[in-house]
Parts: C-alpha cells; sequence; structure tokens
C-alpha cells in the first residue's frame, strides 16, 4: 500500500506533466537505497567469510551483520505462523531465543563452504511495498545461484526480510517445516521448541 | 535436462502405481487452521510419499551422494562445467520442442543459436560461448509447458528414482520422454549404452551440483521431507513464473520502438516507503 506522501505524490505528478520527472528520480534514488544497503551487507559478509581470522571471531562478526541487518524478529514470527497467537508468552520468549541461535548457527555452520564466495549486484524492484535487489552469488564447486533479498524499512531502518534464492523463499520454506514438524507433533509448541533447542545443541 | 527412456519410465511408473497404498487423515473439519494447513500442503499421498521419500533417501545415501561426491572429488571443475554444458546441448531438441510449444518464439531463437553456437565455437557444447554472446540459457520442459497451458500443478508426488514431483510434473517427464530423438535413434546394444551413460553422467552431473545444498537443507530442516516439498514446489512455480513473465518481442533490439518490452518498468504507483 502506498503510503499518503506517495499518494500525494501520485496525484501531482498525474495533474503536473513534469512533475513525472520528478517522481522518476525519487524512485531511482530508493532503488539505489536498497541496493546500496544489499551492497553493504553483501561486501561485509564477503570481507568476513574470505578474511582472516579465527573461526569464532568470524562467527561473532556475522552474528553482529546478521543482527543488523535482518529483522530477526519479523522472520521468526512469520516462521512461525498461526501457532505464534497460540503460543504463551513464555513459549514465544524461548521460540524467538532460539531461532535467533539457530539462524546465526545455519548461516555460520555454513563459514567453510562459502570460502571465496563472490556476488555480483542486479537491479532492483519494488514488490508490494518491499525492495527486491537481485543479486548472483557465486561459490567454488557450485554453479552461480540467483539470489533475491527482500528490504522492508516498514520499521524505519531498511532490514532483509527474506532472502529468495532461485525462487525459494528461506522464511516461506522455514514455515511449511515448522509447520510439518507441528503438525506431526500434535500441534505441541513445546515440543518444537525442544527440537530447536536439539539442534542448537548439537551445532555447539 | 532430465531427459528419460521411456522403456524406463514405464517401469517405474508401473513401480508407483503399485506403490500407491495410504493416504494422509485429513483433520478434523471443525479444526479450521488445521484443515487449511492440510489443504496448502496438499499431499493426500503423504504417508506413500514418505515411504518413497525414505526409499529414494537411501539409495541416494548409499550410491548417488558417494558417487557425485567421487565425481566433485576425481574430475576437475572445468572439466565438470564442460560435461555439464555438453548435456545441455543434448537436451536442446526438449528445449526447443518446449520452447515452440510454450509460444515463445524469443525462447526457441535462444535455444537455436546456443545450439549453433556452441556446438561449433563452443566444440560440441562443451563450451558455452553462447551465454556471453547475448543467448543465455533458460529451463524447459514439458512439465512447464502443460503449466502454461493451464493444467494445474496437482497434489504433491514424491517418485521413486525422480524425487519431488505432481502429477504435472510426471507427465511433463514422459513428455519430454517422448520429445528426446535419443528415445527413437536406434536400437543396438551400442546405442543402449551410450543412453544408459549419458542418464548416468547426467544424474551425477546433477547430483554434484546439488551437493552443498542437499546437505545443508538435510542438516537444518526438522522435517527434511515437508522442507524438500515446500523448495520443490517453490522452485517450479519460480520457473512457470520465469516462463509466464518472458514475453520478449521477435522484432530485434535495434529496431525503433521495440526496446519497450524488453526493458524493466517501474510501476509509478509503488513508490519508495523511505
Amino acid at each position: 500500500m502506498p503510503n499518503r506522501r506517495n499518494f500525494l505524490l501520485l496525484i501531482a505528478a498525474s495533474l503536473l506533466p513534469t512533475a513525472g520527472r520528478l517522481v522518476r528520480p525519487a524512485l531511482a534514488q530508493a532503488d539505489g537505497h536498497a541496493s546500496d544497503f544489499v551492497k553493504g551487507i553483501g561486501d561485509k559478509l564477503v570481507a568476513v567469510v574470505n578474511g582472516p581470522g579465527s573461526e569464532r571471531d568470524k562467527r561473532e562478526r556475522l552474528t553482529q551483520i546478521i543482527d543488523s541487518g535482518v529483522d530477526v524478529e519479523g522472520v521468526a514470527r512469520f516462521c512461525l505462523g498461526r501457532f505464534w497467537r497460540n503460543a504463551t508468552p513464555e513459549q514465544q520468549k524461548r521460540y524467538m531465543e532460539l531461532f535467533h541461535q539457530v539462524l546465526v548457527n545455519n548461516i555460520t555452520s555454513k563459514l567453510g563452504d562459502y570460502q571465496g564466495v563472490r556476488f555480483t549486484m542486479g537491479r532492483a524492484q519494488q514488490r508490494d511495498d518491499n525492495d527486491v535487489v537481485s543479486t548472483v552469488v557465486g561459490r567454488p564447486n557450485n554453479p552461480p545461484t540467483n539470489v533475491d533479498w527482500i528490504i522492508s524499512a516498514a520499521n524505519g531502518s531498511p532490514r532483509i526480510i527474506d532472502v529468495v534464492a532461485e525462487g525459494t523463499s528461506l522464511r516461506l520454506t522455514q514455515r511449511s517445516d515448522y509447520a510439518s514438524y507441528l503438525s506431526r507433533n500434535n500441534n505441541n509448541i513445546d515440543a518444537l521448541i525442544n527440537a530447536m533447542r536439539q539442534q542448537v545443541a548439537q551445532a555447539g | 535436462m532430465r531427459a528419460v527412456n521411456l522403456r524406463h519410465l514405464l517401469v517405474i511408473t508401473a513401480v508407483l502405481l503399485g506403490s500407491l497404498g495410504g493416504c494422509a487423515t485429513p483433520p478434523p473439519a471443525d479444526d479450521a487452521d488445521a484443515v487449511a494447513d492440510f489443504k496448502e500442503a496438499n499431499d493426500p499421498l503423504e504417508p506413500t510419499n514418505r515411504a518413497i521419500y525414505a526409499f529414494d533417501d537411501a539409495l541416494d545415501t548409499v550410491i548417488l551422494r558417494p558417487a557425485a561426491k567421487a565425481y566433485r572429488f576425481i574430475v576437475p571443475a572445468p572439466a565438470r562445467a564442460g560435461i555439464h554444458n555438453a548435456l545441455t546441448n543434448f537436451g536442446t531438441p526438449v528445449q526447443l520442442g518446449n520452447d515452440i510449444l510454450d509460444g515463445r518464439p524469443r525462447r526457441a531463437g535462444d535455444t537455436t543459436m546456443r545450439f549453433l553456437i556452441n556446438t561449433t565455437v563452443g566444440v560440441l557444447g562443451i563450451f558455452d560461448f553462447a551465454k556471453n554472446w547475448g543467448y543465455p540459457d533458460h529451463d524447459a520442459d514439458f512439465g512447464l509447458t502443460l503449466a502454461l497451458w493451464g493444467l494445474p500443478e496437482g497434489p504433491f508426488l514424491y517418485l521413486p528414482v525422480f524425487g519431488p514431483s505432481d502429477p504435472r510434473d510426471a507427465i511433463g517427464l514422459a513428455g519430454n520422454a517422448v520429445m528426446d530423438p535419443f528415445t527413437w535413434v536406434g536400437q543396438g546394444t551400442t546405442v543402449r549404452a551410450l543412453d544408459w551413460s549419458r542418464m548416468g553422467v547426467n544424474a551425477l552431473d546433477q547430483r554434484e551440483r546439488h551437493l552443498d545444498d542437499i546437505d545443508s537443507t538435510k542438516k537444518t530442516a526438522l522435517d527434511p521431507y515437508a522442507t524438500f516439498r515446500s523448495l520443490y514446489r517453490q522452485h517450479r512455480r519460480g520457473q512457470v513464473e520465469d516462463l509466464r513473465k518472458d514475453k520478449r518481442a521477435t522484432i530485434p533490439v535495434w529496431f525503433p520502438e521495440s526496446g519497450a518490452s524488453d526493458k524493466v518498468t517501474y510501476s509509478p504507483a509503488v513508490s519508495p516507503a523511505y
């Protein structure tokens, strides 16, 4: 949904033929913002992954990048879907902590696989209120992958809310994983929390 | 390109039909959320599918994955890329046939130019020069064609050996086999041996390309079967979407007024939120 300012801008654009030219740079700038944001995060990630430093050091720095660049809370809520509403505040809190750990582990555990990673920036678009920035990620031993970064600025500053690799959304996939696990465990949220705790423990 | 011999397909279909026993029990009708989940999963054969998944997974763990790892270890990356390109080049007839059935002349043109360039300059398809000369590769198979024609994907299916699928893509596999000249050319032992070799190398190539992805999915998913189900569907829907959106005109780019459809157009209604 376009917000009010944009709506007014749109009316202005349709009334004044010259205003149409004013809107265009504004749009281009917005795309630039999202692209710059993704490029900034991408550069930081690549620098950490390919750079020097101990494994622990790298993990710490990756965690910082994730915390500042990803809307972890929003993603966590999305992944639990309707079960978020059914969960007790205590369950919500534990789930949120575990989700954060699982996410960080999933990303940092791939440090080795991603050694030598490179990425090239593609175009930026707007889709439903969000910015979609396309990139191509290349890593040794693997074919180049098209990765779209979905950026939302709903909470003020831009944050990653989803990563879509070759048409597959990370958060949608995670949600269906949790939904299926829950449906096979009597929709018991504690069972999910225990399973996540085990995952975290195994990742050590 | 997954080209399959028609005979192999018939055997596998028979095995599959024989094993269709278990059906998922729908949740009670008064539990609206659970019913919605059940419909979204759209997997009425889930118990059977899970059994076949377990079978395929065991087969993969024992045979295909180790073979793919060995393939990666023994064959250096540039050689693997060459083999992959050559296999893609072998897939031209099926790809071109589907481009035409899709009514996508620019895609058919890309496929034709790719074949002409890569078969000659690219030494029998080993090098993909066409990609950098403005003729990128794209996905085309009969499952996608059926999707474009409006056939719904239907419930989820897990096929023996072939893995995640749906009725539309299962028909698509058969369609691809029918469209593949290698299905029809020759009857001799040599031809059959070459045919099987191509299938084998194809399997190795595909599996090797997904070694890291599949390993990490299995490691991070609480329910790998459900995760692969979701991944497969999203991936196929993305491919269908790409095919649907590819409405490039047949008029050359240098022709006046023709560039418009090639360019990305930003709708003025969506504007920056910050």
